[in-house]
């Protein structure tokens, strides 16, 4: 009765309606998880709020050189452990050092890298998953 | 001849499709608008009134308090609504959200009524034709209709509406991380660690500026000292805008004081 092309476009306007999921994670959270599903680890949850009571902003994205963007810094624990990014810090000389995974890991798997409660996040996240996807 | 009739065949088709295609629009969109007609109370309640009706923000009677209430129902239920709808001292129209009903907003006053234990208002007849209304989406759309109002609600969109029962989850109840996960109950709760500070009213509810003004916390400027201390910059930039709005100020003082200028300078302003 239809031709793929209309399946498609019929498809789309009702996932266009379809119901996104509604997080309530802490504002400004950031979930990254480049590698961390493939390499069958949770996501890491970057709790922004605790790192700000103990941290100026300066500290982390002009020293550190953390980018201000969701999955714009391609972190891997080998970085991390050379000393760069959460590294710099988390060397048990300031924070607790690399082997407590399962602090870090403690997000859902199957989530895109993305921050939390953010409006941006909410218009865009569609659009970068399939980015993502068609890159991959 | 053919290239007429080819015409007219071609004509043919594509007022089948467009009207293949309308169909389907329309009962999608129909569907949607149905399933939004009519929310019950408690739903009105929890995405609009709750912000403030649950912790009594500005004075605002809260669920579940006779005390709070009893005054208030003394004058009536026509004029509760009618403070509801067009808006009353600190309570905006609607809980600030224009798109809710009156039908709504009678319904969400008649629940926090309930709530607060004046029962004489559970015996309150939802209107008929209200009660048509919300058949008729379940009718149409079987599949959670419920879930497709919230989607399109202004305040579930909105950051900044949160009921205040959502604020501040757990890591367990936040959503993104795994309760499963060994390591999301060793976590600090925001709330453990919000519960001394400042209060906004948005984003985390923390007012970092004034936290920072205030020593309640002493976040560091270097990652290895206690002492550095950051240089502040206090210069405001006036910036004058068309039309009728203020002029926008920008504080240097209060970004510099948590960021480095090479955070903003040049890259995202040029100086």
């Amino acid at each position: 009765m239809f031709s793929n092309g209309k399946c498609i476009s019929i498809a789309f306007i009702l996932s266009s309606l379809a119901t996104p999921t509604i997080v309530g994670a802490e504002y400004g959270d950031v979930l990254i998880n480049n590698y961390s599903d493939a390499a069958g680890m949770r996501p890491v949850v970057f709790p922004h709020w605790f790192h700000r009571i103990r941290f100026r902003c300066k500290v982390c994205h002009a020293d550190l050189g953390f980018k201000m963007e969701a999955g714009g810094n391609q972190i891997n624990m080998l970085k991390i452990i050379d000393g760069e990014y959460c590294g710099a810090c988390h060397n048990g000389e300031v924070a607790w050092a690399v082997e407590n995974c399962d602090i870090c890991h403690t997000g859902k798997p199957g989530q895109p890298t993305q921050v939390h409660q953010s409006t941006a996040s909410k218009l865009t996240t569609t659009t970068k998953r399939k980015q993502t996807e068609s890159v991959e | 001849m053919k290239k007429r009739w080819s015409m007219a065949i071609n004509m043919i088709r594509y007022l089948y499709r467009l009207t293949v295609y309308t169909f389907f629009l329309a009962a999608a969109t129909g569907s949607l608008q149905a399933a939004e007609s009519l929310r019950n109370g408690k739903q009105v309640y929890d995405t609009a009134c709750g912000a403030c009706h649950t912790a009594g923000v500005l004075q605002a009677p809260r669920l579940g308090s006779q005390e709070d209430w009893i005054a208030r129902e003394k004058q009536g239920f026509e004029v509760l609504l009618s403070h509801a709808i067009k808006g009353f001292k600190n309570m905006p129209a609607k809980g600030g959200n224009p798109t809710i009903k009156d039908k709504e907003i009678e319904n969400a006053i008649n629940y926090m009524l309930v709530a607060s234990g004046f029962d004489q208002y559970a015996q309150k007849p939802v209107k008929k034709e209200a009660a048509k209304e919300t058949q008729q989406p379940v009718a149409a759309d079987k599949k959670e209709p419920v879930k497709k109002t919230q989607t399109s609600s202004v305040n579930q969109f909105n950051r900044l509406m949160q009921p205040s029962s959502e604020w501040n989850p757990a890591p367990a109840k936040d959503g993104i991380h795994d309760p499963e996960s060994p390591g999301t109950l060793l976590l600090q709760e925001p709330k453990v660690a919000f519960d001394s500070l400042s209060k906004s009213k948005s984003g985390n509810r923390v007012d970092w500026v004034k936290a920072l003004q205030g020593h309640e916390i002493a976040p560091r400027y270097d990652r290895l000292s206690d002492d550095a201390s950051p240089v502040v910059m206090d210069l405001n930039i006036v910036r004058e805008v068309k039309g009728s709005m203020p002029d926008v100020v920008y504080p240097h003082k209060q970004h510099t004081e948590w960021l480095d200028c090479s955070n903003c300078h040049p890259a995202i302003f040029i100086p």
